[in-house]
């Protein structure tokens, strides 16, 4: 029994040059948007019913079109349940079923269309090439696919193809878009609408409510739970105690003061007050007398006596506080902090609140 | 009679286990270490059909117990392998040599069958897995053991909460958990935001990346190595060298002040050891005109800014580690884009060249620098101490 292939879906593939010629021949299915700079499917040809009595139409506008981006699918029916169409001549089978490969296989694959009115013998369903280059080379085990060795009985172009890189092969004609363009019947959508709107806002609206909760949250977390009040002011005893001192050597008497310590270093001609904290990451190093320097055991940064760093990655001398003489008594000043950026950068030290002079 | 002959053996045999301590001991300067497990890397790569042989692996395990028992009869090393912190790392070494044969067998299998022209390992056979019951069944015992294991390590090693932080009483040395010792090496070399931040954001983005870099087929779902030599290289020097080398370097070499000490030695936190770090800036304008006998030249490093204070002085006293900082990100990569790097650069194209070579940059960086300070002091290549920009 003679069957008919009928058009049930059209589609237009990317690459559409805007030339018009779509929907000179078939204007009931095309639609050229110069604006959009695109070729759309009218809506209501995107029902199978709609297309079938279209069909000639359809494969002439694909067969027309410059850059070949028209595609459809097809249904084989008996010729005798064909609906009347506009103009009942012959039904293309061969080209509709290449119509779903990619140009150019299909250039070569179906020189001619047949002309007769006696369609041609159903064909499988025919493959993209690359899936099937792909599927070809490819075996699934244990859960990856896996180049195959087996590829070599197979014609030369799909041999070459399962050499490329996936994204030089051409796409996957089945998979592409229709760019649909929906008119709206505004009285039964527009209650759908505000449905969808409202539950979108509740959705978005908890999650902001939530997010915004938790930072809160956070931000409350990240504050500190005790209130540092202490005086930054340390008594720190009589001078004379810090005369009697060598130079070079190091008083660590007030390296465990809260909320932050610091060493009294008698320098040649003045005293001063060093935090503990490491200039490179704030471990607190230790004062190894015998070596006469500070060392952290973080990372390893060295400090002379003086505070200024020779060794290791810290990249400043160790900080100094403010320090003064309260009638006999030394007072460390912690608010006041004077910083040398580098080993030969020390100028800041020489402010006289940095230090006492002996 | 009899006890001096005894004497006399257990003298000679403390004798050459000494030498070869010694030996070890000089060999963990870094310098040596990490260029001797480099070494060791490449060898092995060259010859991954012959270590790969099951009876060649097995004799090299053999072989490495023997050799990681016998060093836990030093007191030092003891100590060291029993502390609980330091469980995973011995784990660490036996699994990471695990994975890396059982993919190094299975590549070099199959690049043998690949030159015959014989079928791969992973294909042929139809081998769908179950869910039910192959893959639960799989799962169900591996949580079993590990939920065993975690007991059994939960209650036989001890994690106690220590006292609250002291700054009287520091550990020394203080160590990062074992997983971050490579980091925390990283940081001896680096400014904090260099390696905590950059460093490690970038190989978890640069691994993120690889997919989207290596477009190359080959070695999708099967194990090989001859057909993609020089990425897995690079792979294997940045998770063997720069990852696990550098763990075992934290964990068995760094002791009390952040020194190194050799795997029999004792941490004796009094052992001097001086270090004086420099900068490029140093060399450039203080070292090498003393050198010359540049009389003339007195200012030492640069302090005033230059064409009327629009460069500031900082600029000009870094110029030098700019200058070769400069060259080693954006001139080299270009060079090498036409010399040795032009087939890469052809097959992978600008944008994907860019993402490489910043990675690689990167990565080659660590290792670049750690040679430098070991070898030769060098602090920063560029140190703008006063915005915190120190490279």
């Amino acid at each position: 029994m003679a069957t008919k292939a009928l058009v049930t879906k059209v589609w237009i593939d990317p690459g559409c040059i805007v030339c018009d010629a779509c929907e000179t021949t078939c204007p009931e299915v095309f639609e050229v948007q110069h604006d959009n700079e695109t070729c759309i499917i009218r809506p209501e040809a995107l029902d199978a019913e709609f297309n079938k009595p279209l069909t000639e139409s359809i494969i002439e506008a694909a067969e027309e079109c410059p850059v070949d981006v028209i595609k459809f699918d097809t249904v084989e029916v008996d010729a005798a349940d064909v609906p009347a169409a506009p103009k009942p001549a012959a039904a293309p089978a061969a080209g509709a079923a290449d119509a779903s490969e990619p140009a150019t296989a299909a250039a070569k694959a179906s020189p001619e269309k047949p002309a007769s009115k006696v369609a041609a013998p159903p064909k499988p369903k025919v493959v993209d090439p690359a899936i099937q280059a792909l599927l070809a080379a490819t075996t699934v085990r244990g859960g990856h696919a896996v180049i195959n060795q087996g590829i070599q009985d197979l014609p030369d172009s799909i041999k070459h193809m399962s050499k490329l890189s996936p994204d030089k092969l051409p796409p996957d004609a089945r998979h592409q878009k229709v760019l649909q363009k929906s008119s709206p019947k505004k009285d039964e959508t527009s209650r759908r609408d505000f449905v969808v709107l409202g539950a979108l806002t509740v959705g978005w609206g908890s999650v902001a409510a939530a997010g915004g909760v938790s930072t809160l949250a956070f931000a409350r977390f990240m504050a500190p739970n005790v209130l540092e009040v202490e005086d930054p002011k340390v008594r720190c005893g009589s001078l004379a105690k810090y005369l009697a001192m060598a130079p070079g050597e190091v008083n660590e008497d007030y390296k465990p003061v809260k909320p932050s310590g610091f060493w009294i270093v008698r320098e040649e001609e003045r005293i001063a007050a060093v935090s503990i904290i490491c200039t490179h990451l704030g471990c607190i190093p230790s004062w190894l007398p015998n070596d006469r320097k500070f060392k952290c055991p973080c990372h390893g940064s060295g400090f002379k006596p003086n505070g200024v760093n020779f060794e290791g990655p810290a990249p400043r001398p160790l900080e100094r506080f403010k320090i003064y003489l309260d009638g006999d008594d030394v007072i460390v000043d912690r608010s006041k902090k004077f910083l040398a950026m580098g080993p030969n950068d020390t100028a800041k030290w020489n402010d006289p609140e940095a230090s006492i002079p002996v | 009679m009899t006890t001096s002959i005894h004497s006399v053996f257990a003298a000679a045999e403390s004798g050459i286990s000494d030498t070869i301590k010694d030996t070890l001991n000089a060999l963990s300067v870094p310098e040596y270490f990490v260029s001797i497990t480099v070494v060791l890397l490449i060898i092995g790569l060259l010859t991954y059909r012959q270590w790969t042989r099951p009876m060649v692996a097995v004799t090299l395990s053999l072989l490495f117990i023997a050799f990681y028992v016998w060093s836990a009869l030093d007191e030092n090393f003891f100590k060291i392998i029993t502390k609980p912190d330091n469980i995973p790392i011995t784990m660490m070494i036996v699994f990471t040599a695990l994975v890396t044969w059982v993919a190094f067998r299975q590549a070099a299998i199959n690049d043998a069958r690949l030159e015959k022209g014989e079928p791969l390992i992973e294909s042929g056979a139809d081998d769908k897995v179950l869910v039910w019951p192959d893959l639960v069944y799989t799962e169900l015992i591996a949580m079993v053991l590990c939920t065993v294991v975690l007991v059994v390590w939960a209650i036989v090693l001890k994690a106690p909460l220590e006292p609250p932080a002291n700054p009287t009483n520091i550990p020394n040395p203080s160590k990062a958990p074992w997983y971050f010792l490579g980091l925390q090496e990283l940081l001896v070399y680096f400014d904090p935001w260099i390696a905590g931040v950059l460093l490690p954001s970038l190989i978890i983005v640069g691994l993120i990346a690889l997919p989207f870099i290596d477009k190359n087929p080959r070695g999708n779902g099967y194990y090989t190595f001859k057909q993609r030599p020089f990425v897995i290289s690079t792979f294997m020097f940045g998770w063997m060298i720069m990852w696990i080398v550098l763990i075992v370097l934290g964990t068995f070499l760094r002791g009390p002040n952040w020194n190194i000490f050799g795997p029999y030695e004792t941490w004796d936190p009094h052992r001097p050891a001086a270090l004086l770090n420099i900068n490029i800036s140093d060399v450039f304008w203080v070292i090498t005109p003393d050198w010359l006998g540049f009389e003339w030249w007195k200012p030492g490093l640069p302090t005033k800014a230059a064409l009327g204070g629009y460069m500031p002085a900082f600029l000009i006293r870094e110029a030098p580690g700019i200058v070769l900082l400069s060259g080693y990100f954006f001139v080299l990569p270009v060079l090498l884009a036409k010399t040795i790097f032009r087939k890469i650069y052809h097959e992978i194209g600008f944008t994907r060249f860019c993402v490489f070579w910043l990675l690689m940059s990167w990565m080659f960086i660590v290792p670049i620098k750690m040679v430098l300070r070991w070898m030769f002091n060098l602090k920063y290549f560029v140190a703008v101490t006063e915005y915190f920009v120190n490279i």
